[in-house]
């Protein structure tokens, strides 16, 4: 009996010490402020990896650094697809980063799941003043009841890069580039029979992002989502952009091949047309350097409907808990919107600069955009973008997964029935809204 | 009241030898660092997760409502959960034969021949081991990719048709059953290797001056002693070839095209981590220890059935 009620003590004391210990832990805080030193954590799809990407955020941290010695900024590398998983799991442990940048595909569910501060509410006084000179149709379009919750960042739309090479030895004039689907799927076709693949359309994003879907959609006159709220991807409107896609495929203009390896193709030169982000242009242009001549054009319209792209990229979302920290927080935020931000961004990233004066200003981006003008189709269209639409309810996030996968990926790849095809998948978005 | 007799059978002592021996209410607290670690590590967690099972939460909500059967009746209801059951058994089908056959051959091959070829050809097996998986994965990317990959180019120079190995729902899961295998093979070539090692070659010599030929002497004295090491790796596959492919899985199709090589890991690991259904994913993961806790019931019922008949 002795032993046993040794052993008993023995377990509760060991089972004490092991709460205790991770009660400690619990207390600490890494972050803690010295003498008025604040650190603040940074969440970045862009930082951390081999590209331009990678090197331009390395950049971006280094001016900040600079210009504010007083906060250091820890920068945490994630994938583009996993910045909410790893958002969800640090709020789950108490530790979720002071600033994070999440794709707009993915913002809606971050808004309603995660302890975001309003970037807005962050700025206080200070909002007016910052938001002064940035493109008002993006801001109006990432606006939620009036309020900005997140701060565009390194925004994009779809935009068509041509191979310009390419259509030269096709027989093609690459100073008049496709405007319409049918002309992209003509002379896709005739750069096929030169034995180069014609176009790809980023459509069957492998990050699971539905903004090409969504811009293609839209430029047909249709939606994913009704003004109401509605599900109405079964729409005709909605259904002929998908089977004009598929279209592409089964004549052979398209390579039925995935996101990576379309566009891993064209970066080897053996694709004539790429409709994507934007934000590839600064990838693009060296991996084209020596290899082919890379040119721009408008994103394809359907016939003659206006082309209305939605935009993709990243916000910053705020998550810093306490006053010090967000003081900090917004002061990178303000940073990396600022002129100075953008110049960087734009030039060394290659996303969109969101404030129209520095583009001719001598200080910024004159000598820029005098060398290279293929971004500026893109800029015009940014006072017209559509903004992105999220399916309603709490498995929203899933919903895109499903278009993308169950829809979007089998019509264009796999010659997938479409009005059936999307009828099916409105049938279960609509039955998880619902959920 | 255990005869000493018999105690001593069970201790493998000699009678009257009781030096070290515990009466059972002495022992238990040398135990409890080991009960400490299972409560903590195992049995813990396995009883959170069935809690988790009935809740409907998202990884962060600071409340998790109630959800009684509700995520398990999602498992049944909708397709995926049951198709990602079935196709894990492909998955054991596909490597089954790569975690015993081919191993035992080649193992059995090398121990044939044994000198410097035999031991550069084991370090070689080595290295696949080695190799960090996601950064294989990524290789084979690169190897497979339907435009410019080494695969198809060689296909394409030969006349042959170019497929688009993982973008195919019909070649996606046998071709990540094979980029597992790869590492599969040599791992227990090695470890079919370890147990010949321990074989009596003498007991072959003896086969071979008896006149057998090689075929008999790998049938009739090789393989049946490494019959025991075929079942323990056989049934590790059973268990584990979902988890053997899941790297290769999350790095290569993400569960796709269309769901081809989803299997019940990854099924829960998209509830769980891309959808945060964290109530369904737990709802999976219970059934999946109810299902392999009912295997190994089943097998070591079998087992004593067989111990009693003999």
């Amino acid at each position: 009996m002795r032993f046993r009620r040794r052993g008993r003590r023995v377990l509760a004391v060991a089972l004490l010490a092991t709460v205790s210990a991770g009660l400690g832990g619990c207390g600490e805080d890494g972050d803690a402020s010295r003498s008025g030193q604040v650190t603040i954590d940074f969440l970045s799809y862009n930082y951390g990896t081999p590209d331009i990407g990678g090197q331009g955020t390395q950049e971006l941290l280094d001016a900040f650094h600079a210009a504010h010695p007083d906060i250091t900024v820890r920068p945490i590398g994630v994938a583009t697809k996993d910045v909410l998983t790893k958002l969800r799991t640090d709020a789950a442990a108490g530790e979720i980063p002071d600033v994070a940048q999440i794709g707009w595909s993915k913002m809606a569910e971050a808004n309603t799941s995660l302890p975001v501060v309003p970037v807005q509410d962050v700025a206080g006084p200070e909002w007016e003043a910052h938001v002064a000179g940035m493109a008002p149709g993006v801001m109006n379009a990432v606006a939620s009841d009036g309020k900005v919750t997140a701060m565009p960042y390194t925004m994009s739309i779809p935009i068509m890069y041509v191979n310009a090479t390419l259509f030269t030895r096709a027989g093609l004039d690459p100073e008049r580039p496709p405007t319409t689907m049918a002309e992209v799927e003509q002379a896709a076709l005739q750069i096929k029979k030169a034995g180069a693949e014609g176009v790809y359309i980023d459509a069957a994003n492998s990050g699971k992002s539905d903004f090409l879907t969504q811009s293609l959609i839209a430029s047909n006159g249709g939606a994913l989502v009704g003004p109401d709220g509605a599900v109405t991807l079964d729409q005709p409107a909605a259904v002929e952009a998908l089977a004009a896609l598929q279209d592409l495929t089964a004549s052979g203009a398209q390579p039925a091949v995935k996101s990576e390896d379309g566009i891993a193709a064209f970066k080897a030169g053996k694709v004539g047309m790429l409709v994507t982000s934007t934000a590839l242009l600064a990838a693009l242009d060296s991996a084209a350097e020596g290899v082919f001549d890379l040119r721009t054009a408008g994103f394809p319209r359907f016939g003659d409907k206006p082309a209305r792209p939605t935009y993709s990229g990243a916000g910053l979302a705020v998550f810093a808990p306490d006053e010090a920290r967000q003081r900090a927080a917004w002061t990178f935020v303000k940073f990396l919107t600022s002129e100075q931000g953008f110049t960087i961004i734009t030039t060394k990233i290659g996303y969109l600069p969101l404030r129209e004066s520095i583009v001719n200003d001598p200080r910024y981006l004159a000598d820029y955009f005098a060398a290279d003008g293929r971004m500026l189709p893109s800029l015009g269209q940014l006072a017209t973008v559509t903004p992105y639409t999220s399916f309603a309810g709490k498995r929203a996030n899933e919903a895109v997964v499903v278009l993308q996968d169950q829809a979007v990926e089998p019509i264009m790849l796999r010659g997938a029935d479409p009005p059936k095809t999307m009828t099916e998948t409105a049938g279960k978005i609509r039955a998880m809204a619902k959920a | 009241m255990i005869p000493v007799a018999e105690r001593a059978r069970t201790t493998g002592r000699e009678p009257g030898d009781r030096r070290g021996r515990l009466p059972r209410s002495r022992a238990w607290p040398y135990l409890v660092p080991l009960l400490f670690g299972l409560a903590v590590w195992v049995y813990g967690p396995l009883l959170f997760t069935g809690v988790l099972s009935v809740l409907d939460w998202d990884l962060v909500a600071a409340d998790a409502g109630f959800a009684g059967t509700a995520n398990y009746a999602r498992l049944v209801t909708e397709p995926e959960f049951p198709a990602a059951v079935a196709r894990t058994g492909l998955y054991v089908a596909g490597l089954l034969p790569f975690a015993t056959v081919v191993p035992i051959l080649l193992a059995i091959m090398l121990w044939k021949r044994p000198g410097r070829a035999s031991e550069m050809y084991r370090a070689l097996l080595v290295l696949p081991i080695m190799l960090a998986p996601v950064a294989t994965a990524v290789a084979w990317q690169f190897i497979l990719n339907p435009l410019q990959g080494v695969v198809n180019a060689v296909l394409g120079g030969l006349g042959l048709p170019r497929l688009n190995w993982l973008g195919d729902p019909g070649t996606a899961l046998p071709v990540i059953v094979l980029v597992t295998a790869a590492k599969v093979v040599s791992l227990n070539t090695l470890l079919f290797g370890a147990a010949l090692a321990g074989l009596d070659r003498r007991g072959v010599e003896a086969a071979r001056v008896d006149g057998a030929t090689e075929w008999e002497v790998t049938r009739f004295v090789l393989v049946p002693q490494l019959l025991p090491t075929a079942a323990l790796l056989g049934a590790l596959c059973v268990v584990l070839a979902s988890q053997w492919v899941f790297t290769n899985v999350a790095v290569l199709t993400q569960g796709g095209p269309d769901g081809a090589t989803d299997n019940v890991y990854y099924r829960l690991y998209t509830y769980g981590f891309t959808f945060f259904d964290v109530g369904t994913a737990s709802a999976g993961a219970v059934v999946i220890v109810a299902a392999l806790g009912l295997i190994f019931a089943g097998r070591a019922a079998l087992a004593r059935r067989r111990d009693a008949a003999v």
